[in-house]
Order: structure tokens, then C-alpha cells, then sequence
């Protein structure tokens, strides 16, 4: 194959419209959707094409994740800027009532998701390790030292959802409802949104634990980790941003 | 550990659930999606009927149906528009052929997802079936237009149809946002990874390109829409105020909302409307330039300067979303900013155009159906188009903005543009899809009757906009100098009748073919890139590894045997 | 087929300049004080446009029927011709465009000044109301959730305590001398509608929950309608009004006999 390729690369003089100069064909892809399981799945090579492929679904999704949430900033600082035309005056006033959030509860919160996020680099660090017995299609033996990682990251999740479910209730309890004012509205819907996408990430690590009951294949275990892990670290820097967002800009 | 993971066709099924149910088979789901697309045209389309009938004689009865009553033709418009860019125009050209063949011309074995792709396709086809129950509901479908703009949208008591029937569409709409965005990233990724070796970025054929191109503006733009959706699900149902103001008065009744800004809805809308009306062009584009090459027998004019366009108008896409929104009450010195960028993407375009004239000149031209219809889109698109600069305008758009003008703007370069380029796919792909040719003498008698019918129909509509015809309007008899308007109207009117009567045509002809139309070989259009390679089995690429050795439009090279070069043909 | 296709394009240039040169259809004559440069620039528009349609299917036939190349001179494209007709393009489409935006600086930015007339336009569900300030001069302040009463006439909620609101006057029409520029203080209490003036060229969208304003110079005496350009509702296509320009002293007599009127209430 390369042999051919070289010729291709010396022989096609550039052209315009023809497709351009032939380069060194990609080696990279076997151009199989499912290549990892067709037969050669055992192949190092094709292992990596398919993590490669998720890690670029991964990505994608984060791209129009960060759409979702620049929008959703943007109305929340125009929203506060803007304010209400009033009949009266007959001019624009604000009408943004600043929120008192339960910082003690937030920075809980925040915290245990930082540290779901380490423990869930733990994880995949520890089936990393793992990888090249699965490979030899050896089931992949405990370390002494390494703990249920991924439960406890699962754990954490629900920690950190359960503590936002908090928030909320402590401000219902205030009297600061989703309708009762733009700030709380929109406090609601970043907040909300953030626990939506992290529920998802939830599910997948879910059934990466669960992996062992379905039988699922230790690599793909492994690549929903893998990927997962990066959803997961990008929710926690959202939920910062989502912080920031809602400290800095109290009004 | 032998369980199928993520990522198996499937296609190997053999129980009949599998094999058309539970199928991760792109081939399997870009079927699923064009049948899908074509019940919804035919919806779409008979609606369209109803509208026009009912303009012009507004008391007519029909049989079976009872005499169309103003808020009906409201509602038959919303759908029909919603039916049309939605689940026409942004899906069998991207979703539906996209999945068919991009793996297909990369070769690749399958969408880098499959079955993302397949859940993809049944949440659209879900999503399809929540906007037809509308049709059932008490007050029928919304009546707010496709563009759905508050507080029109926002508060039941504001018309009928504007209860439950905008509920479904905000869920419908909610849900197909779900789905293209999940159909989208298989096609990224699947660009991205898995071009057999050999298909470099520049050696992928013009329809790739434009799938690739139309999903990243799918990534970027079903996002904001689904935000939007949800803020306004919320606005009716959860009492916030996005965009609701205070203070309204809606048939006698106070509502209690307060400080949110109808403006708001419509930047969301638009942000995300103008990509749209690309991401139902730029397929159309990229198979127009695919076939005029084809069939011109001709490498395409420009190669590169084409895949800048696209990339060009995929960028631009996102900042002229102001265009809509001249008269809104926006700022009015954001016009300036917006008629220039406006003007601006209508260049990309241009050079397209001339491209595709260009790839015809001198060429050994074969006048097949699918060429012919491709001819008729460069037509439709110069003709819908230029109307666009002069839109582009703040201070002619003042007065063109919501009148036929724009009605006919958009049909001609929208509607009629893109349904050529549907057609023109599909009487080229068929032999692949359905593994048998259409019947060319029909396809011709479509095309003559479609060509004629899409000018006769929307041409005309020009003069009603120039003359101030307002969009929208259920009856003429409202306004004196409308009324006086009337025969032009009728005209339009029977001219959409026939050009709809010529459907029946292409129908006839496409489920005819279908069943028992000349069984086709591999490769009967003489086609260079890989789909039409002779050795795909049903199993696509999987089992056999091509190598790419050539660019995707090598016809009549001097030197070559034949006047085309497949792509994996040997290097010379 | 060749010959056909090209007679059909052919057919349709033809039939499409026909339809634009006849046009049973067109612009109602303008009478506001930027009409006439405002089609003067539509007549540019559909010069410079038309001109491309036609130019543009012109070649789209003569390359339909072109001979074919051979061989070695077919071509993949020319970065030359490339760059030559983006320029081209580029070039018509910005010039079409700056003559634009500077009619539109000249046309929208408005500045009071003595003698306009303001009129306050309300759209509602399907109607037009059009309230001057009366004397005083001072619109009086509305809630129409608190106050209007359609039937004993007080749709827009004018607020009975407040002074200034007691020689508003409401028409139903929009009354304006001709040659005073109206000053337009545009609301609407219930959906979008969309005031749209065909004969003064003027279209501009009343949004709820805020005021737009905006300007026209009416020049000719006389009755021009009114229509709702922005989708309302079912009534959206019956929502129709009148503008009357009358002289100077025909409009001063309209506003001293409606004042007495609302003075009589
Ligand atoms: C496929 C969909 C599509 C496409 C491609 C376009 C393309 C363009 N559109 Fe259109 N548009 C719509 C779909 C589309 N539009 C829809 C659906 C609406 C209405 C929405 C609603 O309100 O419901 C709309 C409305 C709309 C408006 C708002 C009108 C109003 O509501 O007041 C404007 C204003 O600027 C506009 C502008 C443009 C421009 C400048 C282009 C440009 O991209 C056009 C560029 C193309 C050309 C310029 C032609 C190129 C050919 C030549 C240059 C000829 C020369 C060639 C030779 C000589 C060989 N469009
Ligand atoms: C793709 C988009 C599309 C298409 C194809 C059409 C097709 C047609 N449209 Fe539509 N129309 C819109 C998009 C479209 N429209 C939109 C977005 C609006 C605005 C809605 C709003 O204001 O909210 C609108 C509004 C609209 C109006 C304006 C009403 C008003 O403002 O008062 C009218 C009036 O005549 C009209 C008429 C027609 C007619 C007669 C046809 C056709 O019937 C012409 C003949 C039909 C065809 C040629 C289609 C047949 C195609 C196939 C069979 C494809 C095959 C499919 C597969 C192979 C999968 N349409
Ligand atoms: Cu009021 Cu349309
Ligand atoms: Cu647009």
C-alpha cells in the first residue's frame, strides 16, 4: 500500500478541481463504522480507532453543550441589564432582584464535584493499567491497591445532584420560585440545564459500572470512562462558570 | 465478552425486527428517513392546496372536508411551513441521503455511530408523529406561523389552535432539535475518522463537504433552538417571563406576566433560523455540483474555490440572522451592520453559481432526468437568490418585509431550489437506494411540468409583495387594495394546483420503479466515487478495503481508458 | 432534450421580463416625503437584479449548448476567472449595497421638530387606535389592564385620574396634515402587529412590553390604507385602517371638533 501511495504522491501533479495533490493516504481509520468489532477487535490498532471516533463524538457534544450555555449567559446578562419597559415613567427600569444564594451549600456542592471529577481521572488511570491483559483476553486482575473508583464517582455524582436538589429547596424556602423573577428564572435554568447534561454523563458511567452484569467488553467499559471523563471535567467547569456567572452578576 | 458493544452494524441481523427495526444499517436508516420526509412532503404539500383554495375561493367546500375557516388556514399554513423546512428540507437532503451515502462516497462500512444514528432517526420520526397529532387536538395546530413568535405563541388565550396545538409543535420541534443534533454528530465523526485510506480532505466529493459543513451549523444551531423551545415551554406553563411582557390585555382578560421581551424570541429564532435555511441548502448544493459533473462528464469547475464557498457561507451563516428583524423594533443602526454582512454572504453564493456554470461549459452533457433537475436548481437558485441582496436592505425591506415578495423570495430559492435538488438525488440514487432505474419518459414529463409550475406559481408572487400583499392574510376580502389583488391570486392558485397535479408523476413513477422498474447495474450513471463501486456488498465497505488513488471528479482525463477514473482505481 | 431545456429557460426569461414590464401589479404611488428616493432605489434594485437573472440564464443556455471540449483542453478550473468574477460580484453587490445604506441614513434616524405631529399608534387584536395628545399636549397615562373599556370607549386603559388624559383624543383613523412630519409612538397590548403603510413606504412592527419610535412626512392629500403586517391572529387579515391627510386648516378644524367632543363627554 504505501508503495503505491508514494508513487500517487510523485505521480499527480496538483491540479485544481481534480481533487488536489494525492498525499500519503490516511492510514489512520480502516474506514469501518464498527471497525474494533468485526473480527480484529482484539488488534491494538483498531482498539484505538474507535476510542479515537468517541473522543470526537465527545467533543462535538461539548461544542453545542457550550452553544447551549454561551446563549443562555448572554440572556442572562441582557436579561439583567435590560430590565422592563415601564407604562409610567415610559422608560426602561431594572427590575432584577438579587439573588441570596446558599454560598455554604454551593461550595459543598463544588467541591464534591471537583472530587468526583479526581476520582473519576482514578479510574481511568486504574482500567488504563488494565488494558493490555483485556487485550490478551485475560480477565483484568483487582490491584490491592486501587479502590471502586468508578462507584465512587457514580456516588458523587448523585451527591452533587442531590445537593443542588438542596439549593433549590433552600431558596423555594426564601420565596425565590422559578417564576417569581428573572434572576431566579435564570438561576433555575442554568442550574437545571447543568444537572440535565451531568444526569447524562451519570447514566453512561452507570452503565460502564454495570458493565461486568451486561457483559459488556472491558474496552468499551474503558472508552466510555475514557470519554466520559472529559464530559465530566468539562460539566465541572461549567458548573464554575455557572458559579462565577451567578456571583459576579448578582446584580 | 462477545455481546455486540457499541458500534456493530447490525446490519448482519437476519430476524425481520432486526432487519428493519432495530437496524444500526445506515442504508436501512437513510430509507427510513427519505420515506419519512416523503409522507411529510405529501402532508405539506396537500395543506399548501388547501391554502391556496381557500385565498381565492373562500367559501369553496371540498369533498370529505368542510368549508376552511380563517384560523384553519392559519393553522394549515404553521404546518405546512414547519412540515416543509423541517421535516422535508432538512431532512432527506442531509439525514436521509447524508446517511445513505456519506459512508458510502468516504468508504467507510458505516456512520461513525450507528446507533446514535438509528436512535436519531426514531426520535425524528417521534418527533413527526407529536406535530401530526395536532391535527386531532381540540383547537387544532398552532396558528403563529412557523416562526412561532411570542406572545402570539406564548399564551393560549391568544387564538385558537394556540392551547395544545402549540404545545405539540414546541415538543415536535423540541424532539427533532434532539434528533438532528444526535444524526449530526455521526456525521462529523464519520468525516473526521473513518474516510478510507487514501480519501484526503480534498479528494471527498462535494456532497460530503457539505454534509460535513451543514452538520457543524446543525452542532451549533439545533442547540440554541431547543434552548429557545424550552424558555417558551416554560413562559407558558411555569409562569416565567422570557417573553412575555407585562401589562397585556388578550380578548378581555389581564395575564399576569411581567419585563419579558418578545425581541428576545426572535434573535433566539433567527440566530438559529438563518443557519437553518442553510442547513437546508448546502445539501442541495453540494448534490447539484455532484451531478452537474456527472453528467456534464467533466471534472467540477473549481473544486476548491467550492469547498471555500461552503465553508464561507457556513461562517457567514451565523452573523446576518438580523435580516429578519429590520422592522422588528431592533435597534435600527444594527440595520447597517446586518445589510452588510447580508450582502456579504450572498457572494459565496455567487461564486457557487458560476462554479456550477462553469463545470457545464464545454462538457459532454448527458440530458438525464437528474441532470435536468440539477439544471433547474442552478435556474430556481439564481432566480430565488437575487432577491435576497435586495431584502438585504433596510430601507426597501421597510416595505417588502412580510409581503409576497419575501413568499416568493423564499419558495423560489428555498422550496423550488431545494426540491429540484431532492429530486435530482433521488432519480440519481435511486438505482442505488432501490436497486432499480426510474422511468426516464416520466421523469422528464415531471421535470417540464415542476420547471413551468415552480415559476408560473411563485413568480408572481413578486408583483402581489411589490404591490404591499402582506404574508399571512387567510382571506383578501380584509383590506380594499388586497382584495383588488384577487386575479393574480387565482392565478397563482392554478398554477400550484398543476404543478401539484404533476407530482402524482413522480410519485407514480418512484413507487412504479420501485416495485418493478429495470433492475439496475452498479454503476449506470458511469460515476467516479466509491458508492457506485461494484464490489460493495450489503454489508457496505466492511469486508473490502478500497484505496483511494484518485480525486472524486476525474472524468474525460486525458489518458484514461474509459472517460472516468472510479476513485479507487489503481494509480495510473 | 439540449434544445428543449434551453427553449424552456429561454421561455422563461422571456415570460419572467414580460410579467415585470407589464406588471399588472405594482407599487401604489408614493406620497410621503422619502418615497420617491425610496423607489428610486427599487428601480436601481431591479435593473441591477433583473439585469443578472437574465445575463445569468443567457449563459446558463449558451453553456447548455456549447460543444463539447476534448480531451487535453478540459479544465479544472482557473484561479484567474475565479478571482476575476468573485470581484466581479463583490463589486456590483457592495456598490447596490452602500447606496442602500446610505438611503437608510437618510430616511431613519429621526429628530423632533416644531410643527410634527405626534400620534400615538396602539395595535390590538384586530384593530388600530390612533390617540393624539389633544391641548395640553401630554399623552395622559394608560393601563389597560386596570382601566380600558372597550365599549364605553376607553380601549387604550387611559387612566381617568390622571389630567393630562382628559383631552386625549382617539380615532380610529390616523388623521395627519399633509407636509408636517407625524412623529409615531408605536405599542401594541396584546401580540406583534405591524403598521404598515404601503403609500407612505412605511412599515414598522408595534411590539408589547415596548414603545417604538418612528417617523413619516405625508405630502399628499388624501385617504391611504392601512394594513396589519405582522401576523396577529385569526383577524390578522381583516386588520385595517385609514390614514387621512388633510390641509392644514381642514386638520386643525378635525382637531378642534374632536376636542370639543371628548370636552362634551
Ligand atoms: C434555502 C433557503 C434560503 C437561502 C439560500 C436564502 C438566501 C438568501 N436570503 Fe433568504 N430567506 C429564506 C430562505 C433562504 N434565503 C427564508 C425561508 C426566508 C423567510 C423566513 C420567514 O420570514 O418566514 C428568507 C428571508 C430572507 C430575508 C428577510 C426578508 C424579510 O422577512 O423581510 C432576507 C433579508 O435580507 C433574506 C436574504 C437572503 C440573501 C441575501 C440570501 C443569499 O444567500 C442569496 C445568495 C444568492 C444569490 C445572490 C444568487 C447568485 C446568483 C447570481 C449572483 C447571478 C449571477 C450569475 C451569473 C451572471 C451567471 N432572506
Ligand atoms: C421546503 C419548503 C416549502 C415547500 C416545498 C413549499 C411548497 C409550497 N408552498 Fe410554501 N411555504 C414554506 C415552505 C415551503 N413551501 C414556508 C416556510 C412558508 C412560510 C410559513 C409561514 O409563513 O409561517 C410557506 C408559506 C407558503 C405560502 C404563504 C401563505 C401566506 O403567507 O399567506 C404559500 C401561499 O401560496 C405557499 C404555497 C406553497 C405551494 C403552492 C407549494 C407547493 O405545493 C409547490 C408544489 C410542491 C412541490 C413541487 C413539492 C413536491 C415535492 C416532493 C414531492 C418532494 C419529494 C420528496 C421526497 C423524494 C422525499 N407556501
Ligand atoms: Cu394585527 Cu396582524
Ligand atoms: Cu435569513
Amino acid at each position: 500500500m504505501p508503495i503505491i501511495s508514494d508513487r500517487v504522491e510523485v505521480e499527480r501533479k496538483p491540479k485544481l478541481g481534480g481533487g488536489g495533490p494525492g498525499k500519503i493516504p490516511h492510514r489512520r481509520g480502516y474506514g469501518g463504522g464498527d471497525d474494533g468489532d468485526h473480527g480484529n477487535s482484539g488488534d491494538f490498532h483498531s482498539r484505538e480507532q474507535r476510542m479515537r471516533r468517541y473522543r470526537i463524538g465527545m467533543t462535538l457534544c461539548i461544542v453545542s453543550v457550550t452553544a447551549v450555555f454561551v446563549l443562555l449567559t448572554m440572556v442572562y446578562v441582557f436579561r439583567m441589564g435590560k430590565g422592563r419597559f415601564d407604562e409610567d415613567t415610559r422608560r426602561w427600569v431594572r427590575d432584577w432582584i438579587p439573588l441570596t444564594l446558599p454560598y455554604l451549600q454551593l461550595w459543598i456542592n463544588s467541591l464534591v464535584l471537583l472530587l468526583s471529577s479526581l476520582t473519576l481521572e482514578l479510574a481511568r488511570r486504574s482500567m488504563a493499567r488494565k488494558e493490555e491483559f483485556a487485550a490478551m483476553g485475560i480477565v483484568p486482575p483487582r490491584f490491592g491497591r486501587d479502590l471502586p473508583w468508578l462507584g465512587i464517582t457514580v456516588f458523587l455524582g448523585f451527591c452533587f445532584l442531590a445537593g443542588q436538589v438542596l439549593v433549590w429547596n433552600i431558596l423555594r424556602a426564601q420565596g425565590a420560585f422559578l417564576a417569581s423573577n428573572p434572576s431566579r428564572s435564570l438561576f433555575y435554568i442554568l442550574t437545571g440545564t447543568h444537572a440535565v447534561h451531568l444526569v447524562g454523563g451519570l447514566v453512561v458511567l452507570l452503565y460502564a459500572v454495570a458493565g461486568r452484569l451486561l457483559a459488556v467488553r472491558f474496552e468499551s467499559q474503558r472508552i466510555a470512562v475514557e470519554v466520559t471523563g472529559w464530559y465530566w471535567h468539562y460539566l465541572a467547569f461549567l458548573w464554575f462558570g455557572i458559579f462565577a456567572l451567578v456571583h459576579f452578576a448578582r446584580g | 465478552m462477545i455481546t455486540p458493544s457499541i458500534g456493530s452494524t447490525g446490519s448482519t441481523e437476519k430476524s425481520f425486527l432486526r432487519r428493519h427495526f432495530f437496524t444500526t444499517d445506515h442504508k436501512a436508516i437513510g430509507r427510513g428517513y427519505f420515506f419519512l420526509s416523503l409522507a411529510a412532503v405529501l402532508v405539506g404539500a396537500w395543506l399548501s392546496l388547501l391554502m391556496r383554495i381557500h385565498l381565492v375561493w373562500p367559501r369553496a367546500t371540498l369533498p370529505f372536508l368542510d368549508e376552511i375557516k380563517p384560523e384553519d388556514y392559519l393553522a394549515h399554513l404553521t404546518m405546512h411551513g414547519t412540515l416543509m423546512v423541517f421535516f422535508v428540507l432538512s431532512t432527506v437532503p442531509q439525514a436521509g441521503f447524508g446517511t445513505f451515502f456519506l459512508p458510502l462516497q468516504l468508504g467507510a462500512s458505516n456512520m461513525a455511530f450507528p446507533r446514535l444514528t438509528a436512535i436519531g432517526y426514531w426520535t425524528a420520526l417521534t418527533s413527526f408523529l407529536v406535530l401530526m397529532a395536532a391535527f386531532v387536538v381540540p383547537g387544532g395546530p398552532s396558528g403563529a406561523g412557523w416562526t412561532q413568535y411570542p406572545p402570539l405563541s406564548a399564551l393560549a388565550s391568544a387564538g385558537p389552535g394556540q392551547g395544545l396545538g402549540t404545545d405539540l409543535w414546541l415538543i415536535s420541534i423540541g424532539l427533532f432539535c434532539l434528533s438532528s443534533l444526535m444524526s449530526a454528530v455521526g456525521f462529523v465523526a464519520t468525516t473526521t475518522r473513518h474516510r478510507a485510506p487514501g480519501m484526503t480532505w480534498l479528494r471527498m466529493p462535494l456532497t460530503c463537504w457539505s454534509w460535513f459543513v451543514t452538520s457543524i451549523l446543525i452542532l451549533l444551531a439545533f442547540g440554541i433552538l431547543l434552548a429557545a423551545v424550552v424558555l417558551l415551554m416554560l413562559d407558558r406553563h411555569a409562569g416565567t417571563s422570557f417573553f412575555i411582557p407585562g401589562g397585556l390585555l388578550i380578548s378581555g382578560k389581564a395575564i399576569n406576566h411581567s419585563g419579558g421581551s418578545p425581541l428576545m424570541w426572535q434573535h433566539l429564532f433567527w440566530f438559529f433560523g438563518h443557519p437553518e435555511v442553510y442547513i437546508a441548502i448546502l445539501p442541495a448544493m453540494g448534490v447539484t455540483s455532484h451531478l452537474l459533473s456527472v453528467f456534464a462528464r467533466k471534472p467540477v469547475f473549481g473544486y476548491k474555490a467550492m469547498v471555500g464557498a461552503t465553508l464561507a457561507i457556513g461562517a457567514l451563516g451565523f452573523m446576518v440572522w438580523g435580516h429578519h428583524m429590520f422592522v422588528s423594533g431592533m435597534n435600527p443602526y444594527a440595520g447597517f451592520a446586518f445589510s452588510t454582512l447580508t450582502t456579504a454572504i450572498a457572494v459565496p453564493s455567487a461564486i457557487k453559481t458560476f462554479n456550477w456554470v462553469a463545470t457545464l461549459y464545454g462538457g459532454r452533457i448527458r440530458y438525464a432526468t437528474p441532470l435536468l433537475f440539477s439544471a433547474g436548481f442552478v435556474s430556481l437558485f439564481i432566480t430565488g437568490g437575487l432577491t435576497g441582496p435586495i431584502l438585504a436592505q433596510p430601507a426597501l425591506d421597510v416595505y417588502l418585509h412580510d409581503t409576497y415578495f419575501v413568499v416568493a423570495h423564499f419558495h423560489l430559492i428555498m422550496a423550488m431550489a431545494g426540491v429540484f435538488a431532492i429530486f435530482s438525488a433521488t432519480y440519481f440514487w435511486f438505482p442505488k437506494m432501490f436497486g432499480r432505474m426510474m422511468n426516464e419518459r416520466l421523469g422528464r414529463w415531471h421535470f417540464w411540468v415542476t420547471l413551468f409550475g415552480a415559476y408560473t406559481t411563485f413568480m408572481p408572487m413578486h408583483l402581489l409583495g411589490i404591490a404591499g400583499h402582506p404574508r399571512r392574510y387567510s382571506e383578501l376580502s380584509g383590506v380594499q387594495y388586497v382584495a383588488a389583488m384577487a386575479p393574480l391570486q387565482k392565478f397563482v392558485t392554478v398554477a400550484a394546483i398543476v404543478t401539484l397535479l404533476g407530482q402524482i408523476i413522480f410519485l407514480v413513477n418512484l413507487f412504479r420503479s420501485m416495485l418493478n422498474g429495470p433492475v439496475a447495474d452498479a454503476n449506470p450513471w458511469e460515476c467516479s466515487t466509491l458508492e457506485w463501486n461494484s464490489q460493495i456488498s450489503s454489508e457496505g465497505f466492511s469486508n473490502l478495503q478500497p484505496h483511494v488513488n484518485h480525486g472524486p471528479y476525474e472524468y474525460n482525463i486525458s489518458g484514461a481508458e474509459k472517460d472516468f477514473v472510479m476513485q479507487d482505481a489503481p494509480a495510473s | 432534450m439540449s434544445r428543449a431545456l434551453r427553449l424552456a429557460l429561454l421561455l422563461i426569461v422571456v415570460g419572467c421580463i414580460y410579467l415585470f414590464l407589464a406588471h399588472p401589479y405594482w407599487f401604489p404611488s408614493g406620497v410621503s416625503a422619502s418615497s420617491a428616493s425610496i423607489d428610486y432605489q427599487f428601480r436601481i434594485a431591479f435593473w441591477i437584479f433583473g439585469a443578472l437573472f437574465v445575463v445569468g440564464h443567457l449563459i446558463l443556455i449558451f453553456v447548455l449548448s456549447k460543444k463539447p471540449q476534448t480531451g487535453s483542453k478540459i479544465s479544472h478550473g482557473s484561479w484567474r476567472l475565479e478571482v476575476t468574477w468573485t470581484l466581479a460580484v463583490t463589486i456590483i453587490f457592495f456598490w447596490f449595497n452602500i447606496s442602500g445604506e446610505r438611503l437608510w441614513s437618510k430616511i431613519m434616524p429621526s429628530e423632533k421638530k416644531a410643527g410634527d405631529i405626534e400620534v400615538e399608534v396602539t395595535g390590538a387584536q384586530f384593530q388600530w387606535y390612533f390617540r393624539y395628545p389633544g391641548a395640553d399636549g401630554v399623552f395622559g397615562r394608560t393601563d389597560v389592564q386596570k382601566f380600558a373599556k372597550p365599549d364605553e370607549g376607553n380601549p387604550l386603559g387611559i387612566d381617568p385620574g390622571d389630567p393630562s388624559g382628559r383631552d386625549d383624543i382617539l380615532s380610529t383613523s390616523m388623521v395627519v396634515p399633509a407636509g408636517h412630519t407625524v412623529q409615531l409612538r408605536l405599542r401594541a397590548h396584546d401580540v406583534i402587529h405591524s403598521l404598515f403603510i404601503p403609500a407612505m413606504r412605511f412599515k414598522q412592527d408595534t411590539v408589547p412590553g415596548m414603545e417604538i419610535h418612528s417617523h413619516f412626512t405625508p405630502t399628499q392629500i388624501g385617504n391611504y390604507e392601512i394594513a396589519c403586517a405582522e401576523l396577529c391572529g385569526m383577524g390578522h387579515y381583516r386588520m385595517r385602517a385609514v390614514v387621512r391627510v388633510l390641509s392644514e386648516e381642514e386638520f386643525q378644524r378635525w382637531i378642534k371638533a374632536q376636542e370639543t367632543a371628548t370636552a362634551s363627554h
